[in-house]
């Protein structure tokens, strides 16, 4: 502890009109407005979290609205704690600190209830009515439509006007280091703010991504950190009556903070096409900063030497102080995140998830809660009731303590998951329960808060006499010196030092300019060049519809868990494809590559799905998935999935797009991909465009192929074992395909309305092991059946054992046709062109059909099905119905002959 | 290009401390603001409260 006593060789000199005269007024009143307004927003945008968290649990919660979708309310969620909570709060915050710090007034009032509504009327309201009515930016913490970003703007620049002004009137030598960060605050957010809203407007894909990292990183670092760190610095000390340990380190602490931090963007897209110069410089500046948390918080600690009483018994301190506590572990977690080896295996999982709730409620709510209640019980007439803070802070500490932990552990799991080869959806089913308490732990969190609330309303009022008291009970223990020397002494030091402050925080501007030049402008260019010189000519732009379809995939949230971004890692690659090029996203303004995953990566979702599919998902994704917990979009749709609106096609059309032009383009050719297969580590892939241009393995998520490579899984041949098998098989089948299939396998599922072809009724014909193991692997072309190669080969031989015994032969026999020679001339015929000569499905036209005519040495129709067949045809193939062509003896005569194909010597020798 | 903005912010720290641990006039100076902001917060309580002993301060 330094004590004026020890500085008496320090001469004496003028007072500065810092430390005389009238003391500046405070405007209590716009404190108020704000705390309230903070804590209304922050109930409310907490409501918005519990309510996105339950739709984990139950997607159908509430979905029937697009106002009220996931997608929705999750940006708003995050945009109501970023500008409505901590936004109002440090602006309260602003009022009660700068005019002591300043030793003057904000520059006016008006100029503050203008800021007020601006910030709450034209900022928080609109728009979150904006971002529910279907208006936003699908950015992350950028959520908010562009026509609220002018207002955001025009904000700082009025707290420009309003807090900074007064503090640039006085010695910057005098200024405590609160007042510094409330200058760097404001002033870099306000230079930050437009680069990284604005900018990827107008910078396409993965160069405006290096814009949008500097902005995910610079609202945490430029507006949340700085102005909680200024509210701990202010707390500590004036709870305490102690002077902080050092201001020299909190100065330094200050500007290492405004030097690096700007530096850290790109560290969200580790392992991607950015540059892998500006990716390492992110990841050694991440490194930095964790140093320069490690000395923030140690002289942060240092000053609560001795006042380990105060901080159990002060309620307010003791928020500050957990806060504290928290940046620091939640920093030192982040610089470990950002490292390669840890960021590739944790990465887009519910562990970042956990870190940004660590620190967006662990450290900033839980500082400027502290903030609050400090300054509330010194405004005259008000005061906190003790008992529900006390309750407050502990019931925000359990329920974050278990939020964090419980995502954490989420996070290892999918992480785990996404490493193997584990279809996506076990990923889903693994954490479902860790989100269920997830939900559960936002309960006392949301309580917390009101009781916080309720803590400012029923609280004491104060008199001024009762503010003085409550300073002598909390500084009792502490000795005593003379505070007039003190005066004299902090303002007679002459501004000799002031350039140096001036000198340093120019740097910072201009280290910020270099944090753009670095990670942005430089990478930008780079990228540039490459997708000038690796971009095929004739890539495709989007149509309209799909143009269309891409605002509504923006608009309802859809990047926030699914990707459009395959990093350079052989686990990304061998589920989804080929790593994402920089060319590939040139024409997406702005890029939704996303940073989360709940969902699979889109990147490669061309060709993957058909169109009735994509309905059928996006109107109710358990049709086709029964695990999934994507939310509904019934609104898309008039009443069923097979009557879409506009726009369920416009989004349909461009999810089909996704992947589209690499695919035409001839990129990532296996043949190329299986020579490189065994030379592309991963950071080999993430450094050169050659290795990152062709994947080194089959793509799980993809159904290109078509190869006959499928293994042909015979089942069990021993009755307990095939029993046993079936039995696995059935409750797969219940699992993975009923919804489509039916729960008896008869092709009447709740999706198959609204799927064309409609799924196979698999009682109605008899399928050999090659046919069902090649649909199993491949899926069929042309229809919703996907492919299920990704599940253990096991579990496929087991489908096998139990779809074989969905068909029952029919007890019902036509008369038997004799002439089987007059079938055959007719199917030669009418039918060899599509499914050739033998039946074999390989006609000369079979080469243009999707899906593919059927071989009927692998399947074995009953004489119904086929009798039905040549009736009506299928829909959504190119089989079309005979019935008026043929006569009922002749289609006789087809039906006999086509079930006499069934069969190589192998199969038949089988049955 | 990082290696160079790592050197130059280190060097630039690196000499902040030599500064302040050479030269006493920056001690004495860098660490002053510390205790005007208490003095403020003295004289705003000095305000509400004209009874409240200001001697209570611990600087």
């Amino acid at each position: 502890m330094t004590t004026l006593s020890e500085q008496s060789a320090y001469p004496a000199g003028q007072q500065s009109v810092q430390s005389v005269g009238e003391l500046p007024s405070v405007e209590y009143g716009l404190i108020r407005a704000h705390v309230f307004a903070s804590l209304v927003t922050l109930v409310l945008s907490v409501l918005f979290g519990i309510l996105v968290a339950t739709k984990f649990t139950f997607p159908e919660f509430l979905g029937g609205h697009g106002w009220l979708t996931w997608g929705r309310i999750r940006y708003n969620h995050t945009q109501g704690i970023f500008f409505g909570w901590l936004g109002n709060a440090f602006l309260a915050f602003f009022y009660y600190a700068a005019p002591r710090l300043a030793n003057r007034p904000v520059l006016s009032r008006k100029l503050g209830w203008f800021l007020f509504w601006i910030w709450n009327f034209a900022v928080v309201l609109p728009g979150w009515v904006l971002v529910a009515a279907g208006f936003s930016q699908p950015l992350e913490w950028a959520e908010f439509p562009l026509v609220e970003d002018a207002f955001v703007v025009l904000a700082f620049i009025l707290m420009v006007f309003e807090f900074v002004l007064p503090f640039l009137k006085a010695r910057l030598s005098d200024l405590y280091v609160s007042a510094w960060y409330i200058i760097g605050g404001i002033v870099f957010t306000m230079l930050a703010y437009p680069v990284g809203n604005f900018v990827p407007e107008i910078v396409p894909g993965a160069r405006g991504a290096a814009f949008s990292g500097l902005w995910i990183h610079d609202a945490v670092g430029l507006f949340v950190t700085p102005f909680a760190l200024a509210i701990a610095y202010y707390v500590i000390p004036a709870t305490t009556r102690r002077a902080i340990f050092s201001h020299f380190l909190s100065m330094v602490g200050f500007w290492l903070l405004f030097f690096i931090y700007p530096l850290n963007g790109t560290h969200h897209y580790v392992y991607s096409t950015i540059p892998m110069a500006a990716q390492k410089g992110a990841i050694v500046a991440s490194a930095y900063l964790g140093m320069d948390v490690i000395l923030v918080v140690t002289n942060l600690l240092l000053s609560l030497r001795g006042s380990s009483g105060t901080v159990s018994k002060d309620v307010p301190l003791r928020f500050v102080w957990f806060g504290v506590v928290s940046y620091l572990l939640v920093s030192l977690q982040g610089s470990v995140q950002a490292l390669m080896p840890v960021n590739r295996f944790i990465h887009f999982t519910d562990w970042v998830i956990g870190h940004s709730h660590f620190a967006m409620i662990g450290f900033a709510s839980f500082v400027a809660l502290g903030g609050i209640a400090h300054l509330w019980q010194r405004i005259p007439g008000k005061g906190y009731n003790e008992r529900s803070m006390n309750w407050s802070f502990w019931l925000l500490a359990f329920g974050l303590t278990l939020m964090i932990a419980d995502l954490t552990i989420a996070g290892l799991v999918e992480a785990q998951l996404w490493q193997s080869s584990a279809p996506w959806i076990d990923s889903v089913r693994a954490v479902a329960s860790y989100w269920l308490v997830r939900t559960f732990s936002g309960l006392p969190i949301l309580a917390g808060f009101v009781l916080f609330w309720i803590s400012l309303i029923t609280g004491p009022k104060t008199s001024a006499e009762s503010i003085s008291v409550l300073s002598r009970e909390v500084s009792e223990d502490v000795p005593a010196l003379d505070v007039d020397t003190a005066i004299a002494h902090g303002s007679s030091l002459t501004s000799r030092f002031s350039y140096v402050h001036a000198l340093i925080f120019g740097a910072g501007v201009g280290f910020f300019a270099l944090s753009f030049l670095v990670l942005a402008i430089l990478p930008g260019k780079e990228l540039a060049d490459e997708i000038k010189q690796v971009a095929p000519v004739t890539m495709p732009t989007l149509t309209a519809s799909e143009q269309r379809g891409r605002v509504i995939y923006g608009r309802e949230g859809c990047a926030y868990c699914h990707t459009q971004q395959i990093r350079s890692l052989a686990a990304d690659v061998r589920r989804f494809g080929a790593p994402t090029e920089a060319w590939e996203t040139k024409y997406d303004y702005p890029q939704l590559w996303g940073t989360r995953r709940i969902g699979p990566d889109l990147s490669r979702e061309f060709n993957v799905h058909p169109r009735d599919w994509q309905l059928t998902h996006l109107y109710n994704p358990r049709l086709v998935v029964r695990d999934s917990v994507m939310p509904p979009y019934p609104w898309l749709f008039k009443g069923s999935a097979n009557q879409p609106t506009e726009e369920a096609l416009d989004l349909a059309a461009y999810l089909e797009s996704l992947g589209r032009a690499r695919q035409l383009s001839g990129f990532g050719q296996q043949a190329v991909a299986s020579r490189i297969q065994s030379a592309t580590p991963d950071m080999a892939m993430a450094s050169h465009a050659s290795a990152r241009a062709t994947p080194p393995t089959v793509p799980i998520a993809m159904t290109g192929g078509y190869s006959d490579s499928a293994p042909v899984l015979h089942p069990a041949s021993e009755p307990n074992d095939l029993q046993e098998e079936g039995s696995r098989g059935a409750a797969l089948f219940a699992a993975n395909c009923a919804s489509c299939h039916g729960a008896a396998g008869r092709g009447d599922g709740e999706a198959s309305v609204s799927l064309s072809p409609r799924p196979a009724n698999l009682t109605a014909a008899r399928f050999s092991d090659k046919r069902l193991s090649s649909v199993l692997w491949n899926g069929v072309a042309g229809s919703s059946m996907p492919p299920w190669r990704q599940l253990p080969t096991e579990d496929l031989r087991a489908l096998v054992a139990y779809i074989h015994s969905l068909h029952v032969p029919s007890a019902a026999s036509m008369q038997e046709a004799t002439n089987l020679n007059e079938g055959k001339s007719l199917f030669a015929a009418n039918c060899a062109s599509c499914h050739g000569d033998r039946g074999t499905g390989d006609g000369p036209a079979a080469g243009a059909l999707a899906p593919s005519p059927t071989n009927f040495l692998l399947k074995k129709p009953t004489e119904e099905r086929a009798w039905e067949v040549l009736e009506n045809g299928v829909p959504g193939t190119a089989m079309p119905p005979w019935q008026n062509q043929l006569s009922a003896d002749q289609r006789h005569a087809l039906v006999e002959f086509v079930r006499s194909l069934y069969g190589t010597p192998e199969e038949n020798s089988r049955q | 290009m990082i290696n160079l903005i790592v050197i130059v912010i280190s060097a630039v720290m690196f000499t902040l401390v030599l500064v302040w641990w050479r030269w006493s006039a920056f001690r004495t100076s860098i660490e002053a603001p510390k205790y005007f902001m208490l003095c403020q917060e003295r004289r705003f309580d000095d305000r509400d409260s004209p009874r409240r002993p200001s001697s209570t301060y611990l600087l």
